[in-house]
């Protein structure tokens, strides 16, 4: 497993808005949703594929090579075969971006980056199933925050709801009811489907960043306290 | 493995000097505006699958801002449009072109007597 130093979430929206205004600076203003195949290609000069990545196991969704500059995403994502998957596409891209921006420099600091070079292996395969490890947290985070910027959610959330969060404790109430409880995840409340096509991602990642953000509520306010 | 991997890499390093200026030139809008899917595109330029059909190559070229038949005969496919001239005159046509061939041509010498026929066609548009 990789290792890498801590980073706040301040940190890692840090990153994600430099990237971001670097490929402003080169290429003009932004509006969702966010260029992010552009800025992988176009600002840093990545070289790019979608390729079949099951060689490096099942479940295997985006790989990123830091020596030579490449990141491939799996063929399983490919938007313009499976339209359904441009939200996962887009955030597996801006997730291999993350490591790019987060990781590139500290693993090659610390030699970890040309561990496989010789191999021809990815420096980092990113399963759908190892989200807990640090580094794949943190890339995950770098993607929300680059794909979903905060002021951008906040000037839509205005243009849509004005200045008040929306408690979908009641309707998430509903929805668990409807279909049933099974799943771990909160279902996606209906304003977080809305934007989410806005954005270009998926409804789950939509309602997340909502709920970072604070403008949704999906549990009962707190007690006063006094 | 594709017969003919030198196709795609040539593909991948005209849109990789391209792309750096130009976003049209990453690979899901290249691929979206020459007609294929981005893994297609993609398994063409890794040479994983063979060049794609003559129509997609020659839009591709023109999106590059090549020459249609460097690229079409780099990937070992003929202009469709080529059948069909020698089907419009079929006897001249086929004779001119073996006739050509037996006499064992240069590049250079059809390149000359192009230009010649090129000078002729200027002089009947006056």
């Amino acid at each position: 497993m990789l290792t890498v130093k801590f980073l706040s979430e301040g940190q890692i929206e840090k990153a994600a808005m430099q990237l971001m205004a670097g490929h402003v600076a080169k290429f003009g203003p932004v509006s969702p949703p966010v260029p992010v195949d552009e800025i992988l290609e176009c600002h840093l000069g990545l070289s790019f594929g979608i390729e079949d990545l099951r060689e490096y196991g099942p479940d295997v969704l985006g790989a990123t090579w830091l020596q030579t500059g490449r990141v491939a995403v799996d063929q399983s994502l490919d938007p313009s075969t499976f339209p359904d998957k441009e939200g996962r596409y887009r955030f597996t891209l801006a997730h291999e971006l993350g490591h790019f921006e987060l990781h590139a420099h500290q693993l090659r600091d610390n030699g970890q980056a040309t561990l496989f070079t010789e191999s021809n292996h990815p420096t980092i395969v990113c399963r759908s199933s190892a989200k807990r490890e640090p580094i794949e947290w943190q890339a995950d985070q770098f993607a929300a925050q680059l794909l979903m910027p905060r002021e951008m959610v906040y000037t839509y959330w205005r243009e849509l709801f004005g200045d008040r969060p929306y408690v979908a404790v009641d309707e998430i109430a509903r929805l668990s009811e409807r279909f049933g409880s099974t799943n771990r995840k909160a279902p996606t409340v209906s304003v977080a489907r809305d934007m989410a096509d806005h954005f270009a991602v998926s409804g789950q990642a939509m309602q997340i960043r909502l709920e970072t953000l604070g403008l949704i509520r999906t549990k009962p306010a707190e007690p006063e306290l006094f | 493995m594709a017969r003919n991997a030198e196709f795609g890499k040539r593909i991948r390093k005209l849109r990789e000097e391209r792309k750096k200026v130009d976003p049209q030139f990453s690979l899901r809008r290249f691929a979206e505006t020459a007609g294929i899917s981005a893994t297609f595109l993609s398994k063409v330029e890794t040479g994983e699958f063979d060049p794609p059909a003559p129509d997609k190559i020659k839009r591709m070229a023109e999106l590059l801002g090549e020459d249609p038949d460097e690229l079409l005969a780099l990937a070992g496919r003929v202009d469709p449009e080529l059948p069909e001239i020698i089907r419009e005159q079929p006897k001249a046509m086929a004779d001119f072109l073996r006739t050509a061939r037996d006499a064992s041509v240069s590049d250079e010498q059809i390149e000359a007597f192009t230009q010649m026929l090129r000078t002729m066609n200027k002089g009947k548009g006056r």
